[in-house]
């Protein structure tokens, strides 16, 4: 099959990728995740589902997949939604984007999908 | 709780419409949560998990980057039905009628830049369907004349598409074929030549009756209604109507005949270019017309102007459909100016005229020829689509001709064509599919084209191989027991020579579209022209092989006197397709030789070898040609040993370039009917004879004198330099 080309390549830059990774990131992972509860927090909240909405109006759905110091967030798989014309059902227009970035910059607000005991430990955590 | 959440939650609540997870799941805020994380991360660090991989990451679409997410909110509507309600396309264009015809042209216009830039590579979302006429047709149904324009033009579009989707000759130009959902049919399309026609009627009836008007110079015209309102721009504008009207019948009927199966309908389609040429003409001479009526200072420069008047149409909305384009990153289009869209139809529809000159010829050799030759002008995406539809349909050429029998026609073995034996042997039934793949490979642009040919190399070999295996087995290794050689023997070694000819012709056909592309530096030269001679020899020497076992066959079976002068016309034509590659062979071997010379001798032409060596270069320009053994025995070792040892008096004494202007006369003779392989051997002379001169001068002057400075110039043939000498 024409699979059969692509594990090389992706396979190679997974390595490239992850060597990267291991380098930089890792090192301070483990200095950096015990300091902070906040973080340690952050961190259960990976692959869960994420709603962000952005300064346009839109909102992005998608599985939280990771963020950095600047507050910039990369969503998995994700779903963008828009509110569709003025009389028209279903009031939101949507489309699949995949991996998209989501600068810190046009973020207006960021919801998890959980549970209601769930949402009442995440805000008495703060 | 309360208090917190609803401060916490200040953003806006989520859309209702998106749902969370389970009936008990709710959104809650994380904003805070992010704030005070981000504030404890160091810096770099970042928050992921064990699946994450930078690199990956970095494919990730920026939201809100005007050059990648698509999404950004540019239109002022949400969608067509919001565009139409602020009356973006109006119906009619104007109360004024006159400026509803003014407009309507416009449209037309308009749409037809759209198209041509659609043509070039952009996507149909992008172009043609920014058109909220076209999105919403149904609208227009009170707007006869703008009604059958975009319904005919809207019918085209949907023929072409399918016509390069069928040929898939698009290549990196995918996106041409990508509808998006778009309405692109519509029940009653069928009808829309009707449709179209009783448009024109009216407006042609209009038309006659203002000439007859203006010689009778009676005042009003009886039981006709008039186009607009303003009498005395009433012929006016039905010409520059009529001449946008007809070209779309005109171009529909091109499209559709040349569709139709066997090339039947090719005849008829070089009569419908011809009078899309006349109107296309047509429509630029409305241009000065519609100029000098539009109130509005030209849109921008001349040459940006997508209309003929000069002013922006109404009805269209670029960003309507950007999202349509699904994640990927939005593409800027710039749509043609009027201009370029008027020429890239005229240069459309020439190449569509060539291919229906085709003779629908079965000989192989002269479709791969014809082929060629149309690929000579570079022709675009839509016409090679269209020559490849009429090559291969159905798994035949021309969907009439099993491509087995090519290869019996090929092999000239009359008596096999149609033989079922034949047509079902495994070989055959391997080589027609390499043959048809080869035609396709032959019908892509030429960056594609050399890629797949090399790679398609492989596969010739293989076969070879595998032919040559069979035929060992079968009937052992003695070679020479001519006498008692039976028929399957003798079609089994044709066929082998054949397939290892062809091989040697797509290693020729991918050295020499290198060229094309520029794909090699003055230094590579020597090589490249070294590895050419190489093939064209081994090419040649097929060549006669075939031949010769063609005489063969005819003497052995004592053909009657009259299908001797056949033979000898075949004779002639393989001969001198013969001498043309001789000539070819001896223009490689002369420059190959040169260059080594000036190599040695004054050590021009070097490599610089500071990123790679020479023979890493060699490498990779031939690995393709060395993987598949095409010939066998060359390595980068032969090119050296070879080249090392050329000095300026052998070449001289081996003047190859003079051997060229001693066959010429006799090629020239053999082509005498044939003006483009006229012109061909009138290149290779002129080639030959620069080169010829400039050698001399090398010579006289001493290959290793410091102010020689020799150069190479494609200026008379596009694959074969011309060596420059000059004195400094």
């Amino acid at each position: 099959m024409e699979g059969g080309g692509l594990p090389g390549p992706s396979q190679s830059i997974q390595v490239s990728g992850d060597a990267y990774c291991n380098s930089s990131a890792a090192p301070l992972d483990a200095a950096g995740s015990s300091s902070s509860p906040a973080v340690a927090k952050l961190r259960k909240l990976l692959f869960r589902r994420m709603l962000i909405g952005v300064n346009d109006g839109r909102y992005f759905h998608g599985l939280f997949h990771c963020i950095d110091k600047q507050g910039n967030i990369i969503l998995q798989d994700a779903v963008e939604y828009r509110s569709a014309a003025r009389h028209c059902s279903p009031p939101t227009e949507q489309r699949c984007l995949g991996l998209i970035l989501i600068p810190a910059a046009c973020r207006s607000s960021c919801q998890v999908d959980c549970s209601v005991e769930e949402k009442m430990s995440l805000l008495g955590l703060e | 709780m309360e208090a917190r959440s609803s401060s916490s939650a200040a953003a806006v609540p989520p859309p209702p419409s998106i749902p969370s997870s389970s009936d008990q799941g709710v959104w809650a805020d994380v904003s805070p949560l992010l704030a005070a994380a981000c504030c404890d991360l160091q810096d770099g660090e970042l928050v992921h998990g064990e699946n994450f991989s930078l690199f990956a990451a970095m494919s990730a679409l920026e939201i809100m980057d005007p050059k990648m997410d698509s999404g950004i909110e540019r239109s002022r509507y949400n969608s067509v039905e919001e565009a139409i309600e602020d009356g973006v396309a109006p119906i009619p264009l104007s109360l004024d009628r006159t400026l509803d015809v003014q407009r309507s042209i416009d449209v037309m216009d308009h749409l037809f830049s759209c198209e041509a830039t659609w043509h070039k590579g952009h996507t149909l979302a992008q172009t043609v369907f920014t058109c909220i006429y076209l999105m919403r047709m149904e609208r227009t149904s009170s707007h006869a004349v703008l009604n059958s324009f975009c319904r005919i033009l809207r019918a085209t579009c949907n023929a072409v598409i399918s016509v390069v989707s069928t040929a898939r000759t698009h290549e990196e130009e995918d996106l041409f074929t990508m509808s998006f959902g778009l309405p692109l049919r519509d029940e009653g399309d069928e009808k829309c030549l009707s449709i179209l026609n009783s448009v024109e009627e009216t407006i042609s009836r209009q038309l006659r009756a203002c000439k007859a008007q203006a010689l009778s110079k009676k005042k009003t015209l009886e039981g006709l209604e008039s186009l607009q309102d303003n009498p005395d721009l009433e012929e006016d504008y039905c010409r520059a109507l009529l001449c946008r009207l007809r070209f779309r019948k005109h171009f529909y009927h091109v499209v559709m005949c040349m569709r139709k199966p066997h090339g039947r309908g090719l005849e008829l389609a070089r009569k419908h270019v011809a009078s899309c040429l006349t109107e296309l003409n047509l429509m630029l001479k409305s241009r000065e017309f519609l100029k000098s009526q539009s109130s509005t200072t030209l849109q921008q420069g001349d040459g940006n102007c997508t209309t003929a008047s000069g002013c922006q149409p109404v009805g269209f909305d670029v960003s309507l459909n950007s999202r349509l384009l699904s994640p990927t990153p939005p593409r800027a289009v710039k749509v043609l100016s009027w201009s370029d869209a008027i020429r890239y139809f005229e240069r459309l529809l020439h190449d569509l005229d060539v291919i229906c000159t085709s003779s629908l010829d079965p000989v192989l050799e002269n479709v791969l020829y014809f082929i060629v030759q149309f690929q000579k002008t570079v022709p675009d995406l839509v016409p090679r689509a269209f020559l490849q539809t009429l090559l291969v349909q159905d798994g035949k050429l021309y969907g009439e001709h099993l491509f087995s029998d090519v290869i019996s026609r090929a092999l000239s073995l009359p008596d096999i064509i149609g033989d079922k034996e034949f047509q079902m042997n495994e070989f055959v039934v391997q080589l027609g599919q390499l043959v048809v793949n080869l035609i396709k490979i032959l019908c892509t642009n030429t960056a594609w084209q050399r890629r797949k040919l090399g790679k398609s190399l492989q596969d010739w070999s293989t076969i070879s191989i595998q032919l040559e295996l069979a035929l060992k087995r079968e009937f052992g290794e003695t070679r020479n027991v001519l006498q008692n050689e039976n028929m399957c023997m003798r079609v089994s070694k044709q066929l082998l020579i054949w397939t290892q000819e062809h091989a040697y012709w797509v290693a020729f056909r991918f050295l020499t579209l290198g060229f094309e592309l520029d794909l090699y530096s003055p230094g590579e030269y020597c090589m490249v022209y070294w590895y050419m001679y190489v093939v064209l020899t081994k090419l040649i020497e097929k060549m006669q092989l075939r031949v010769l076992a063609i005489s063969e066959t005819s003497r052995r079976k004592g053909k009657k006197k009259k299908d001797h002068s056949k033979d000898s016309a075949r004779d002639i034509t393989f001969s001198s397709s013969c001498l043309l590659l001789q000539c070819y062979l001896l223009l490689s071997e002369g420059l190959s030789m040169m260059l080594a010379v000036l190599r040695n001798e004054s050590r021009s032409f070097q490599l610089p070898s500071i990123f790679n060596t020479e023979q890493e270069r060699f490498m990779q320009h031939f690995d393709l040609l060395l993987k598949a053994r095409v010939p066998e025995h060359i390595s980068f070792y032969s090119f050296k040993e070879s080249s090392s040892r050329a000095g300026i008096s052998d070449l001289v004494k081996y003047n190859f370039f003079k051997e060229i202007q001693k066959i010429a006369p006799s090629l020239r003779g053999s082509f005498a009917s044939e003006s483009e392989k006229l012109a061909e051997v009138r290149r290779i002379e002129q080639v030959a004879e620069h080169n010829r001169i400039a050698l001399n001068i090398i010579n006289q002057v001493g290959a290793g004198d410091p102010s020689l400075r020799v150069s190479f110039e494609f200026t008379h043939h596009p694959h074969f330099a011309v060596a420059v000498v000059k004195r400094s």
